[in-house]
């Protein structure tokens, strides 16, 4: 799911880690919100907008770190106010819910650990490509 | 661009078919969610009855019980209703009033039965509450008036006796939304006709209840939860109309009198 390619320039240090850190954001406000599924989103994107005068190379980073999380949001969401209808009203557990919440968790997963590689590879000054997310990515952010 | 759609569309359908895939296992099974969720209903079922019990009267006449209880017995038989979930009681209250608890619990009040002119006003009464338990409606109102957590709350012990008997009254006292009414009203008529019991006699009931809304409402407690008992009465009609089937008695006329008159003693 994700390519390291060459990046049309080689990044500094400082844009290393401020790409890096567009990853990491979204992480920590994971951890810190993991109930509300719109924390994180909200997290990654005060960074976006903090970073979007920024150098090329963070700016493409924190692009594609919002929208992987924008993506996650819908799917959290749902699973989200899902739960509050079982717990508040007539709704009742079935396999479908069941069923979305494992799936969700997959998901989530696959984003969690997608999230922690390419941080480690940014920081590194490697530029790390998602599969659909990199390609929406060259579409919105342009050098 | 054309390529990024095919992948938008690829993630959103690998997550579909995840989903779909995952939904083929049994779960709730697994998870043993329907044991626990019966075995609050159990609880919560027992907790509301022993409130009724302690503040009510009970009738244990053993001629009201048998009478009562072949009638529920030939509802349940003609219906393939396991009997063992239906737990009847009779409490000695003036109140013209029928509810159904969590776990099968229902409750007459010997004020139904006296206003009832005959049988089948009562045993369409009886079988509107029976559908209920049927159709898990208590435990939905209950879900929706006071939510999961505080029923699991009652059942472990957590719960304030202030609150469970407040809950349990809101039970006996109000009544389900107009759709769950209407469709346990059908499936009451749905059990009278297959137990060969005129289902006429239970919208006359409702009728002749209506006109004595305007009078004084305090016995009214059934009909006065249960609103627009006209429009009731006119689609239990409707929706009966066209059964072409000998209807019987299940007391003799005599046991149903009988009945009545241990019931005043």
């Amino acid at each position: 799911m994700k390519n390291a390619t060459k990046f049309i320039y080689e990044p500094g240090e400082h844009e290393s880690e401020k790409a890096s850190n567009s990853y990491l954001m979204s992480l920590i406000a994971l951890i810190a919100g993991l109930p509300l599924p719109i924390i994180n989103l909200i997290a990654t994107l005060i960074f976006y907008l903090g970073n979007r005068k920024g150098t090329f190379f963070v700016r493409w980073h924190c692009t594609q770190a919002l929208l992987s999380q924008l993506s996650m949001l819908f799917i959290n969401s749902f699973g989200f106010w899902w739960t509050v209808s079982i717990i508040f009203t007539d709704d009742t557990i079935s396999d479908k819910y069941i069923a979305y919440m494992i799936a969700a968790l997959i998901f989530n997963l696959a984003e969690f650990i997608a999230t922690i590689y390419t941080a480690i590879q940014t920081r590194k000054g490697i530029h790390v490509e998602w599969w659909f997310y990199g390609n929406l990515t060259n579409l919105i952010c342009k050098a | 661009m054309k390529k990024i759609i095919i992948q938008g569309v690829t993630i959103i359908a690998l997550f579909i078919s995840i989903w779909f895939t995952l939904t083929q296992i049994n779960w709730l099974t697994i998870f043993k969610v329907q044991k626990i969720t019966d075995n609050t209903e159990q609880k919560i079922g027992e907790l509301f009855w022993e409130i009724f019990q302690k503040t009510e009267k009970e009738n244990t006449n053993p001629f009201v019980v048998a009478s009562v209880d072949s009638i529920v017995t030939k509802i349940c038989s003609s219906n393939n209703i396991d009997r063992e979930l239906i737990k009847i009681h009779i409490l000695d209250k003036d109140d013209i009033n029928a509810f159904a608890l969590p776990n099968g619990y229902l409750i007459v009040y010997s004020g139904l039965i006296l206003n009832s002119d005959n049988q089948e006003e009562m045993i369409g009464v009886v079988c509107h509450e029976i559908a209920h338990i049927q159709l898990n409606h208590v435990m939905k109102k209950l879900l929706k008036e006071v939510g999961l957590s505080v029923l699991i709350s009652m059942t472990t012990g957590n719960g304030s006796s202030e609150n469970i008997r407040e809950t349990a009254k809101m039970l006996s006292s109000s009544a389900f939304d107009r759709n769950l009414e209407k469709e346990a009203d059908i499936k009451a008529v749905d059990y009278l006709v297959k137990a060969k019991i005129n289902p006429e006699p239970f919208a006359n009931f409702l009728y002749k209840i209506s006109e004595m809304e305007n009078d004084a409402t305090k016995y009214l407690t059934w009909i006065s939860n249960h609103p627009e008992s006209k429009e009731r009465a006119e689609y239990i009609i409707e929706y009966s109309k066209g059964k072409k089937i000998k209807y019987e008695s299940i007391l003799a006329i005599g046991t149903w009198d009988k009945m009545k008159e241990k019931l005043r003693e």
